[in-house]
């Protein structure tokens, strides 16, 4: 809900014109009326039409400013004729009225040549484009017929005014590290593969692997859905990078394509893992040397041991640590940082990124819930060990084999009858690798139901872990834990059935009398959720904290509570997905590297700005309707090795894309680019 | 599934499309009009016109015929007053600011921006922009002219795709875009200048010398490598009087919406002998030194029906008939033909095209024969080929192409092909007695290709339907040629690889299956475009004059085993072989009466097709099936390797040059120099800029030596395009280098 003076945004008509600002009506739109703390917005005009906040705007100096923008960026290519021509018609035309030489014939080359850009242009820019501007020659007139009347010059015309300027689309809006979708996309129907890792490069290092394992909130907000079906926006990111790594080129990395000259500053960044190998790789960029402090021996934190290896080879994700460590980053292994070396940071660092994740699992909250009891195995721990060995050939020390009644130095799992409480990635790589372990029975006890599983995790993932032989047990929980001197024999689980509420509000899941049941199990294995380990943190340092135990920041610049110390990632947000933690380590990334070069100052740019405006807007509208594409068109799916190979084996279960299907995929995607312009 | 046919209608027709095919793919397959300015056959679509724009039934707005694939039983309409008004309007834009010189734009005649915008009626502007400064670049054999631009982005496309070069590029900057080039990666082969619908991307030589319509267009074979592309001379008269008024050759074309050229075929035109006068006297002369010859010499840049005559001659005269490199091919073939149990390979440049798991054993294709390098740019990037490239020496030019380079040692292809047939044949019964005898370790020793290599090689062909292995030049006269052959042989046979071999100069395929070759005698030689006691030179520097192969018909047979027609593109007065073997008592009106007595097929020659029709599919001479050989050959040990120490050189042309021929074109510049590593230099004890002597197979060589950074390694390369007899000795020497003096 916005307070604004005229809007036409998403099929909106408010027009406050003439009326006192008490009565003004609001819009139902998030539009940022506020543009920062210290300034307003006077207006916003964007791909689905224009909102003034006040009176005094030149709409046409700001229809004009919204076509140049067009031209501006060279994002907006010129790569279809109607856009590169069209474009800049748009433009002279209305700067021809702005500054008072226009003709009445101008207005209408204006709408016919918006009309053609409407229909014709290869992309959503030059198709929305025309949009607010036709908005405001339309129920702004008047205004414009004045001008060419008079042949005057438009209201503001020759005075400074600021412009800010944003380009963006549904996808690359909705993903949490804001990656360039459309232009990634691009470069694999361009065959120019060095290209499309460079786009994604921009804002995300680990190409290859979040072109493996994210839940992709992307493709929840493709436009081609409204269509048919989203593009396979998270299969046709890995291309680029196996490129790079097929070919044995050096790293393409964005922009001009090295770190720039040493600027005498340096971070530490404590955690290796997404968060963390984010933060090193945009510090880097800028010339900052950075220390990264991890306290496993192996580089990548939990996507290295936490997600196995038939999901994310680590030969790849190992490109993609070595693309961060081309930039000269210094990586300390083995070495868990300890109180005292964090308040020795502040004064031998300018500035410290916490990355350290959330390792500690959290508990089922049953009873005789026992950490001595054995079988009772927390899924980090459990997913370290089958990982370490798996993947670096590390044995399993002799304690754990003792305490898990492991017949070997690795995990083996042969015959024995694994339950897992879950819902989630972790549980799904728990049940998944217990098979691969040589469990006889895998069981997943779940709260909730099939369908709400499926949206936790992803499709594939269910069906894949379904045709593995996991055993899924919906609408349960664990009651107790029954064991035998201290050995985990059976665990006794309740049913739980949904009650619709009388009144129409939520659901509620109410256990089912009589209806629980006693199940054999060898190991028990919480995957509900984990919290932040943060005992390495000074305690009189009293850094504010969120009501789940993590660091609490203001989510837009990551700085804690205490100057100079940052936190991203899963210490900062909780338990979340990787291109979460790429996300938030590239913004902090930002943030510090003007902290320590501007002397302690906490800025956003314009860009982070908008960013964060667009977001809170939501680009995507999935009530639009979308033309000028044939309906119906499927979606690619890639092979996936065959469940009576894979059971057995760590191989990777997604082959990815052949070349053709690749090339097929990318032509079905709409290149949604917009543009969002704030007058202030 | 795959194969299932996709029925919709265009215009109320029906029409079926197979999967992966485009709405305009099927259109223009049965003859749909859907008009376009970007779209290019041979590449992926560039979506960059909007033209192709039509609509769909029950849709709203408009469906890119180019990029989408048609649904089962839409309706798609191509034409409409929409559509059409639409179309009008991307004209309309396109000619905004267009410079209005047509009256001296090469282009003008044959431009595709004219027809569209007389084709929708464009008479009058009426938008216009700011003009923004647009500087023209020369960038060698091609000038870009930004302002007549219409960034269509078929040349960006070409260099990718086809070519494989990723020298042009876009510079994006909206209204003020425009193509850009890396000037290293350019190999000056005039794709782009091919694929140019406008004026912008023209021929630097070509630019205003002459109206497109007032050139005769001949169409004819290239003859400088066995690819043999098909092309046009496109010739006219200069004068009436003079030694042009045979002609003049202005350009070469070639449809290039679905045929390639190299830079060789498209700027290596102006070879012909323009020495046009009859001199009865050395002619009689001529007569009398074939009657006497003991040997008559000849090189491969020959038609079938040259070849044939001389055949024939030898047959009535009795000389030998001497052509060393096509019969150590000849020779090759038939070890090859003795395991493949087929006399040819079986893989064409198509089928490399398509494939998608490549090896390339003894061949420096990117120089030896460019459309194998454009085959393989294809298949990388329409099919992400994994490419091997098994090689001693490391060639910069392809390697974004390249996904496994292995480095033999030189001397060693023997062995390569040996680990190669040990990893990749499955029944190894035919053979038992050579795969026993395989010692791995020890072949890997002294190749030093590494096991882990081979298995490297091996894995990656899992989920590969369409393996090529290519085999190159270097093996042909490989000391140990007559066994590698019998392992190629094998690698056919057993189905594990459809097999190329790059036949080494133009008709090297046709003259090792007309002629019957003999070893030279001392004694009096003739020679043909080749040194000898008496010399018929096509390129007018010998004793008796020749006509050049583009004043010549005829057929060769080309590396895809096709028999290709050439026509003569400017005349010539002179003497022709053909006359010659006239007065020698071997009588046929025309050299072309021979075309189907040539012992393939029975077509006359002016009964040879020569066509592309609508969607790409080429019909052009015919191909030559491949005979049955029913031997059961037993391929021999892999023999002990010899080594190459010290300053070895690769008889290697750079780009663009292939022969005499290609030598002296204008607008070819490649030069003779020995190009070597910095590595090749320390260890040579020369420097860059060094005119240097050596001597490989009893020739002597005085060579400017240039060090080029990107090569690695002791090999360096020696071109031999100047030479008229290629050597026939292995193509790799180990050579004393000495620094010339004064």
């Amino acid at each position: 809900m916005s307070k604004v003076y005229f809007s036409t945004w998403n099929g909106e008509f408010i027009n406050n014109l003439d009326k006192p600002e008490e009565e003004w009506e609001e819009s139902a739109y998030n539009l940022p009326a506020t543009y920062d703390d210290h300034r307003d917005s006077k207006a916003f005009i964007g791909w689905d039409g224009v909102a003034l906040f006040n009176a005094d705007v030149d709409v046409i100096r700001l229809a004009m400013e919204y076509a140049a923008q067009y031209q501006v960026y060279s994002e907006a290519c010129g790569r279809c004729a109607p856009g590169r021509w069209g474009g800049r018609i748009l433009y002279d035309q209305l700067d021809k009225i702005a500054r008072g030489e226009g003709a009445v014939a101008d207005l209408d080359h204006l709408r016919e040549i918006s009309k053609s850009m409407q229909m014709t242009s290869k992309c959503e820019i030059g198709k929305t484009v025309p949009n607010p501007i036709l908005d405001l020659m339309t129920h702004f007139e008047d205004t414009f017929m004045e001008c060419i009347n008079e042949q005057k010059p438009s209201k503001h015309y020759n005075e400074d005014a600021s412009y800010i300027a944003k380009i963006t689309a549904p996808c690359t809006d909705a993903c949490p590290a804001h990656v360039d979708i459309p232009g990634y996309i691009e470069g694999v129907r361009d065959l120019k593969l060095d290209e499309s890792l460079r786009a994604t490069r921009q804002t995300m290092p680990l190409a290859h692997t979040c072109g493996r394992v994210c839940p992709h909130p992307c493709e929840d907000a493709c436009r081609r859905t409204n269509l048919d079906e989203p593009i396979a926006i998270m299969e046709l990111k890995r291309i680029g990078a196996d490129y790079e790594t097929d070919h044995g080129f050096g790293f393409f990395h964005p922009g001009k394509g090295k770190k720039k000259a040493s600027v005498g500053k340096k971070v530490a960044v404590i955690g290796a893992g997404p968060a963390g190998l984010t933060t090193a790789y945009y510090l880097a960029l800028d010339g900052i040397d950075v220390d990264v402090y991890e306290e496993l021996p192996v580089l990548g934190g939990e996507v290295t041991v936490g997600v196995p290896e038939y999901r994310m080879p680590w030969d790849k994700y190992r490109e993609d640590i070595e693309a961060v460590k081309d930039l000269g980053v210094n990586f300390i292994l083995n070495h868990r940082v300890t109180a005292d070396e964090m308040r020795e940071f502040e004064s031998s660092y300018d500035a410290t990124m916490i990355a350290s994740g959330t390792r500690i699992s959290k508990a089922v909250r049953c009873d005789n819930e026992r950490e001595e009891v054995k079988g009772y195995w927390g899924a980090i721990d459990f997913l370290d060990w089958v990982n370490l060995y798996e993947k670096f050939d590390i044995k399993t020390p002799k304690a754990v084999q003792e305490q898990q009644m492991l017949p070997a130095d690795y995990v083996d799992l042969t015959g024995k009858t694994v339950a897992c409480v879950g819902g989630g990635f972790t549980s799904m790589d728990v049940v998944r690798c217990s098979i691969r372990a040589g469990a006889k029975r895998v069981i997943m006890i779940y709260r909730r139901d099939e369908k709400t599983i499926i949206r936790n995790t992803t499709y594939e993932e269910y069906h894949e872990a379904v045709e593995e032989g996991v055993e899924f047990i919906f609408h349960s929980a664990v009651n107790t834990m029954n064991d035998e001197e201290d050995v985990l024999k059976s665990l006794l689980i309740d049913k739980f059935e949904l009650v619709p509420d009388p009144n129409g509000g939520r659901a509620q899941l109410v256990k089912i009398e009589g209806a629980s049941e006693t199940i054999e199990v060898d190991y028990l294995i919480p995957a509900v959720s984990q919290s932040a380990d943060l005992d390495f943190i000074p305690q009189e340092w009293e850094l504010e904290m969120t009501s789940w135990a993590t660091l609490k920041t203001n989510g837009k610049d990551y700085m804690t509570s205490r100057k100079g110390i940052f936190a991203s990632g899963d210490c900062e947000y909780g338990p979340m997905t990787i291109v979460n933690a790429v996300g938030q380590a590239k913004r902090g990334a930002s943030v510090i590297s003007r902290y320590v070069q501007n002397g302690g100052e906490v800025t956003l740019t314009d860009d982070e700005i908008m960013e964060d405006h667009l977001r809170k807007m939501k680009v995507y509208d999935k009530k639009e309707k979308v033309t000028g594409w044939l309906a119906g068109v499927p979606r690619a799916h890639s092979e996936v090795l065959d469940v009576d190979i894979r059971k057995y084996n760590n191989e990777e279960v997604n082959f990815g894309f052949t070349q053709e299907q690749s090339i097929s995929e990318a032509e079905r995607c709409m290149r949604c680019y917009y543009i969002a312009m704030v007058a202030n | 599934m795959d194969d299932k046919m996709i029925n919709f209608k265009i215009d109320g027709i029906d029409v079926s499309a197979k999967k992966g095919e485009s709405i305009i793919e099927a259109a223009r397959r049965t003859g749909a009009y859907i008009p376009t300015m970007c779209y290019l056959p041979k590449t992926t679509p560039n979506a960059s016109c909007r033209m192709c724009s039509v609509q769909v039934k029950g849709q709203d707005g408009f469906v890119l015929s180019c990029n989408t694939p048609p649904l089962e039983g839409i309706e798609v309409i191509t034409d409409s007053d929409v559509l059409y008004k639409e179309r009008q309007n991307i004209m309309k834009m396109y000619n905004v600011n267009h410079p209005l010189q047509c009256g001296v734009c090469d282009k003008s005649g044959e431009c595709d921006l004219q027809n569209k915008t007389l084709d929708f009626g464009v008479a009058d502007q009426t938008f216009a922009v700011r003009d923004q400064a647009r500087k023209k670049k020369k960038w060698g054999v091609h000038t870009y002219d930004p302002g007549l631009c219409i960034m269509c982005e078929k040349c960006t496309a070409v260099c990718n795709e086809v070519v494989g070069s990723e020298a042009l590029f876009i510079k994006p900057g909206g209204y003020k875009s425009e193509i850009d080039i890396r000037l290293k990666n350019c190999i000056q082969c005039g794709e782009c200048v091919s694929v140019c619908p406008v004026g912008a991307m023209a021929s630097t030589d070509f630019k205003y010398s002459s109206n497109a319509w007032e050139l005769k267009k001949v169409p004819s074979s290239c003859s400088h490598c066995s690819s043999t592309c098909s092309l046009y001379y496109e010739s006219k008269h200069v004068g009436i009087n003079g030694s042009r008024d045979e002609g003049k050759i202005y350009r070469v074309t070639n449809t290039a919406d679905f045929t390639s050229l190299c830079g060789a075929g498209r700027f290596g035109f102006d070879y012909e002998n323009l020495n046009i006068q009859k001199d009865a006297v050395v002619f009689n002369i001529a007569l009398e030194k074939f009657k006497s010859a003991k040997n008559v010499k000849f090189t491969s840049i020959i038609t079938n029906e040259e070849a044939y005559l001389l055949q024939k001659l030898k047959e009535k005269l009795g000389f030998n008939l001497v052509n060393d490199e096509a019969k150590a091919f000849g020779a090759f073939m038939n070890s090859f033909a003795s395991t493949a149990n087929s006399s040819l390979y079986n893989a064409t440049l198509a089928d490399l095209s398509k494939s998608d798991f490549v090896v390339s054993v003894g061949s420096s294709f990117s120089s030896d024969n460019p459309m194998v390098k454009f085959a393989i740019a294809k298949a990388v990037n329409h099919r992400k080929a994994y490419v091997s490239y098994v090689h001693p020496v490391v060639d910069p030019e392809i390697s974004n192409l390249v996904t496994q380079y292995i480095k033999n040692e030189v001397g060693s292809e023997e062995a390569a092909l040996a680990m190669i047939a040990d990893a990749f044949v499955e029944d190894k019964s035919s053979q038992e007695a050579f795969f026993d005898s395989l010692d791995i370790g020890y072949l890997s020793g002294e190749s030093n290709i590494s096991t882990e290599e081979i298995e490297l090689l091996k894995l990656f062909s899992k989920r590969k339907t369409a393996h090529v292995l290519i085999i190159g030049e270097d093996v042909i006269n490989h000391p140990r040629a007559k066994n590698i052959a019998m392992i190629a042989g094998l690698l056919q046979k057993s189905g594990a690889f459809k097999v190329l071999i790059i036949p080494p100069v133009t008709n090297s395929l046709g003259v090792s299956l007309i002629c019957d070759l003999d070893n030279e005698e001392d004694g009096l030689s003739v020679g043909y475009n080749t040194q000898a006691d008496f010399v018929l030179s096509a390129k007018g520097d010998g004793n008796l004059d020749m006509p050049a192969l583009n004043q010549q018909e005829g057929t060769f047979v080309n590396i895809d085993k096709d028999v290709t027609p050439l026509n003569a593109a400017v005349g010539y007065r002179g003497y022709e072989l053909n006359d010659i073997a006239n007065a020698l008592g071997v009588e046929s009106e025309n050299v072309i009466d021979y075309t189907p007595q040539l012992g393939f097929k029975n077509i006359a020659f002016d009964d040879l097709e020569n066509s592309v029709d609508n969607s790409g599919n080429v019909k052009r001479g015919y191909k030559i099936e491949p005979k049955t050989n029913r031997k059961k050959t037993k391929i021999s040990e892999v023999d002990d390797l010899s080594e190459y120490n010290g300053s070895v050189v690769y008889s290697c042309n750079p780009l663009n040059q292939f022969n005499i021929f290609t030598k002296d074109c204008k607008q070819i510049h490649e030069k003779t120099d020995l190009i070597g590593s910095e590595q090749f230099a320390i260890a040579s004890k020369i420097k860059s800029g060094d005119t240097v002597t050596f001597t490989v197979d009893g020739q002597k060589f005085t060579r400017h030596f240039k060090v080029n950074r990107k090569l690695t390694g002791t090999v360096a390369l020696n071109p031999n395009f100047d030479m008229d007899v290629k050597s026939s000795g292995y193509r790799y020497n180990q050579v004393k280098i000495e620094v010339a003096n004064g």
